[in-house]
């Protein structure tokens, strides 16, 4: 098994390298976090160097590489202590892509390669977070024209972003019967008439707005269908297990962070004469939280590598985003425990990585969903 | 005309280790383009953009700077092509030999209009080289270059003296040394990385002998100075500042 990676992912990692050593400054992420303000200056730097449209098709402008080195920029972004949004827009984009006309695709685009969100994805409502089906959205058909009403919430970037990929129901289609079927995506322009976002007040994640968006008799013409009628749901599940793994890798970076910065510590830190390091239960934590990134490593790269090779990562996935989630936490958790009370306070970025890091165990599908689909799919290969 | 870079491959100093007697260990430093070379490359491509003309890359060193990784490296950050010599006898070579080679490379190269170097390598750090070069190509070498544009065919180079600066301008060949603080490299993207993989690279072998060079028999770290361990009372700011500076001024520093 080669493990090793190619010339061209290791100069892309040192050119990467350098551009968060000149544009992700430490001090730079803590401005940036406690002004809740958008890394604008990162994400500029980023497109300039060609890293903000990597994995894009060559025809829209981007480069295209494999899942691997998505993979490997992901986690290299959040190692360096950058966040984690900065980067993946070859997945989120792949939704418009591959369903998108070619003036929504334009639209879309224009945005990415300005820094700014393609769009903000109109999936998750009050009464449907794990509970997709239960989205409430409805478009209506009334004199040649689209309406659509509804409520989405936990809307990453809805301030900043120009678009919505809304998913919406048929108001039309009653009942039980090809509910998943009911579901259409619309391009939705934030600035229609109808469209009320409102800011959420959240405990981490301060650099990224996260939004409630009321959509009241917004009114959108039959152009701006996205894919096909009645296969909305299906077009938006098509990307989300390498979206999870996305998630993954960044959380991989994030433990590495946390634990760069707490190995450093216990071997500067002197207590009772030693340096703290020297104490066994400091060496456990160390050995525990390496441990818990190595394996977060293999499965990260092992399902990208499965990716590209074309397998069902269906159940990789969901152990990859599970697994990463938890272990992200615990080990930068152990690495606050590590770092004492100046781990507590803002000057270590460890307590951002820590308030950042709790919300990958719920977003992008929680550690509850991850372990049903693993589950029911790994049960599946044993049923006589 | 051609605008040329010397680079060099060289341990990257951020995997240096350093021993608690203050010595430096590189051994186990990965290789990369030597740190401020990519000052120089960055600085002879907007020459050549300017001129419309070809930027090539010259490296002389040991069997390891012919390896697919060296040459990506150096042509990812904006060379059109390359130019190696690459023998065992310039592993760890010091200034002269390496200038002899690279001035082998470099006549190698039809019509050079400038040589551009970085400031000093990152593992030796003799800033010896460029002069050497300039003295056997017999051009006029000029050091702690902070800027050059082109005027017509000739060269206006800006470069530091004292605590001022000088202009210069140059109308034959030259070998420039380039100031660490030139230029901000531009970071080399997938596809400046990919596009290196196929861009025209030619390795030479070494001509002729090269100079003997003196033995290094020992090395020492800087002596450490001694710390005055002077406090300022900064009860009172204004007096505090005063004092600070009084005591800046007696150093020298100010």
């Amino acid at each position: 098994m080669d493990f090793s990676l190619t010339d061209e992912q290791e100069l892309l990692l040192e050119s990467l390298r350098e551009l968060l050593e000149r544009s992700c400054s430490e001090e730079y992420m803590k401005e940036c976090n406690e002004q809740h303000r958008y890394p604008e200056e990162l994400v500029e730097a980023l497109i300039e160097s060609g890293f903000g449209m990597l994995g894009v098709p060559e025809e829209y402008g981007g480069t295209p590489v494999d899942t691997v080195t998505l993979m490997l920029v992901a986690e290299e972004i959040c190692k360096q202590g950058g966040p984690h949004f900065v980067f993946g827009q070859a997945l989120s984009i792949a939704d418009m892509v591959e369903f998108g006309n070619d003036e929504q695709r334009e639209q879309c685009m224009a945005e990415v390669m300005a820094g700014k969100p393609g769009f903000v994805l109109g999936f998750t409502e009050p009464q449907a977070g794990s509970d997709s089906s239960a989205i409430a959205t409805t478009f209506t058909r009334r004199d040649g024209k689209v309406y659509i009403n509804g409520h989405k919430t936990f809307m990453s970037n809805a301030l900043r972003a120009k678009y919505m990929l809304c998913l919406a129901r048929d108001a039309e289609a009653a009942g039980d019967a090809g509910k998943k079927a009911a579901f259409t995506m619309w391009w939705v322009p934030m600035d229609s008439p109808g469209v009320t976002v409102e800011p959420l007040s959240k405990i981490g994640w301060h650099m990224m707005d996260t939004c409630e968006v009321y959509l009241e008799n917004v009114e959108i013409e039959e152009k701006d269908l996205v894919g096909v009628e009645g296969a909305g749901f299906m077009q938006l599940m098509a990307n989300f297990e390498v979206e999870r793994l996305l998630m993954a890798a960044s959380m991989l970076g994030m433990a590495e962070c946390a634990f760069g910065d707490a190995a450093r510590y216990a071997t500067q830190r002197v207590q009772f004469g030693r340096t703290i390091g020297s104490f066994q239960l400091i060496q456990e934590k160390i050995t525990m939280m390496k441990l818990k990134i190595e394996n977060m490593r293999n499965l990260v790269m092992r399902t990208a590598w499965k990716i590209d090779n074309g397998e069902s990562v269906q159940v990789d996935s969901a152990l990859a985003k599970l697994y990463c989630a938890q272990s992200c936490n615990e080990v930068i958790d152990d690495a606050m425990q590590i770092l004492g009370g100046i781990g507590y306070t803002t000057d270590a970025r460890v307590s951002r990585l820590w308030l950042d890091a709790r919300v990958q165990r719920i977003g992008g599908g929680t550690d509850e969903v991850m372990i049903h689909i693993a589950g029911r799919t790994i049960l599946k290969d044993y049923a006589v | 005309m051609t605008v040329v870079v010397a680079h060099k491959w060289a341990p990257n100093p951020q995997e240096a280790t350093v021993a608690p007697g203050g010595t430096v260990d590189l051994s186990r430093a990965k290789p990369a383009v030597s740190e401020y070379d990519p000052v120089a490359i960055e600085v002879g491509r907007r020459l050549a953009d300017a001129w419309g003309c070809e930027l090539v890359g010259v490296s002389v060193g040991g069997p390891e700077i012919a390896a697919p990784m060296a040459r990506k490296a150096a042509l990812s950050r904006g060379l059109d092509r390359l130019v190696v010599v690459a023998d065992e006898r310039l592993s760890g070579a010091g200034a002269t030999p390496t200038a002899v080679a690279l001035a082998q490379a470099v006549g190698e190269v039809e019509d050079v209009r400038v040589v551009l170097a970085g400031d000093s390598s990152v593992d030796e750090g003799a800033h010896l080289v460029p002069s050497v070069l300039a003295g056997l190509l017999g051009w006029p070498s000029l050091a702690e270059v902070a800027d050059v544009t082109a005027d017509g065919g000739a060269l206006v180079v800006e470069r530091a003296q004292g605590s001022g600066s000088q202009v210069v301008r140059v109308d034959g060949p030259a070998v420039l040394a380039v100031a660490a603080d030139a230029a901000v490299p531009r970071v080399a993207g997938m596809k400046d990385i990919l596009a290196a993989g196929k861009k025209p690279v030619v390795e030479l072998p070494l001509a002729g002998e090269l100079p003997a060079q003196p033995e290094v028999v020992g090395r020492a770290p800087v002596p450490l100075a001694e710390r005055g361990r002077r406090r300022i009372d900064t009860t009172d700011p204004d007096a505090a500042a005063r004092e600070l500076v009084a005591a800046l001024r007696a150093d020298g520093v100010l």
